[in-house]
């Protein structure tokens, strides 16, 4: 394994180490909740990382620089595909076009109107709306909604941002 | 050094063709349109390497890595832009009503079926992974394929069954 083909793969065993222990405290760990089993395992991929680059600079030593231009690329590689595998825990929770095909697939075929007796956007938004509100990023006051801690608003504000850049328009109905 | 250099300017490279591309033509199929531009882009590159023997076999598999894991990055929150998100349209309605708050009332009758629900049930069918028999929406196997994966995932997990 000296040298060979494990430095390169150093992001991808810790991505691996990532992917084990985020599943095995989602399972085993009572009360953890998704998220939180998320950034465990982003941590315990991360320390892995850490730990195999140390072992990489002890069994091939090189110039301070050549070493950290590619701890930091590893770093990158890894970060990366952290993100991509929250995103992919994230879809399969919240996103609508999952929600139906389930209900698709748990049936013998719906009409449009089974479906939204299904699934529709009163349920959707009491349970997003419910998050938001208990994670205080809105409020609601006197029957009025009003934005509480500005996260998502400056999530919100950077999606519209990236949208513009890319798809030159704010919303897909514009 | 070179796994960031040639990994950044591979994506960076491939990213303005992507905005390139965007300006001129809208692609029908966006994710795909991506997926050959980005790995076309690294495929292009890797002949290069190999004919002018500038990266050894460990460079390219760095290369490759560091450039895939922010391609498929790069794509998933694609995904999240090309629909609107329900809760930041809900973020969004709420922080246009300003100083003064959204009604409640006001903020239900925003919230329908048509914006939230309806797209998404078309992006199915664009999408091949249901259709349309005698009024009634059925799985295809492309649909029951990309199903399986997340249903099997949420079970690993033990989270809940139905989200959204």
């Amino acid at each position: 394994m000296q040298g060979g083909v494990f430095e390169p793969l150093i992001p991808v065993f810790a991505f691996g180490a990532n992917v084990l222990i985020q599943v095995l405290s989602a399972r085993h760990i009572r009360g953890l909740g998704l998220l939180k089993s998320i950034f465990l395992g982003f941590g315990a991929g991360l320390l892995c990382l850490l730990l195999l680059e140390g072992y990489a600079y002890f069994i091939r030593p090189r110039v301070s620089a050549d070493f950290i231009s590619a701890a930091v690329a590893d770093a990158v590689t890894y970060s990366a595909l952290g993100y991509g595998y929250f995103h992919f825990i994230n879809l399969g929770v919240t996103a609508r076009r999952i929600r139906l095909l389930i209900e698709v697939k748990d049936s013998s075929g719906l009409t449009l109107e089974e479906l939204l007796s299904r699934y529709n956007a009163k349920e959707m938004v009491s349970n997003r709306l419910g998050r938001l509100l208990g994670s205080g990023q809105v409020a609601l006051k006197d029957g009025r909604y009003f934005i509480g801690k500005p996260v998502m608003l400056l999530a919100a504000n950077a999606m519209t941002a990236l949208k513009l850049l890319v798809l030159g328009k704010k919303s897909e109905f514009d | 050094m070179k796994t960031l250099l040639w990994g950044s300017v591979i994506f960076g490279v491939s990213f303005i063709l992507h905005l390139g591309i965007w300006k001129v033509r809208l692609p029908k199929r966006q994710t795909r349109a991506l997926l050959l531009i980005f790995f076309g882009s690294l495929a292009a590159f890797f002949v290069f390497f190999l004919v002018s023997a500038s990266l050894s076999l460990q460079g390219c598999i760095s290369v490759g890595l560091f450039v895939v894991s922010l391609t498929l990055a790069y794509i998933i929150t694609y995904s999240a832009m090309e629909v609107d998100s329900p809760s930041l349209v809900m973020v969004n309605a709420i922080a246009g009503a300003g100083t003064e708050g959204l009604p409640k009332g006001r903020f239900d009758e925003m919230m329908t079926d048509d914006v939230l629900v309806i797209p998404r049930i078309k992006d199915l069918l664009r999408d091949g992974h249901v259709y349309l028999e005698g009024g009634r929406y059925r799985l295809t196997p492309k649909g029951e394929s990309f199903i399986r994966i997340f249903i099997f995932y949420r079970k690993l997990l033990r989270a809940p069954l139905r989200g959204g």
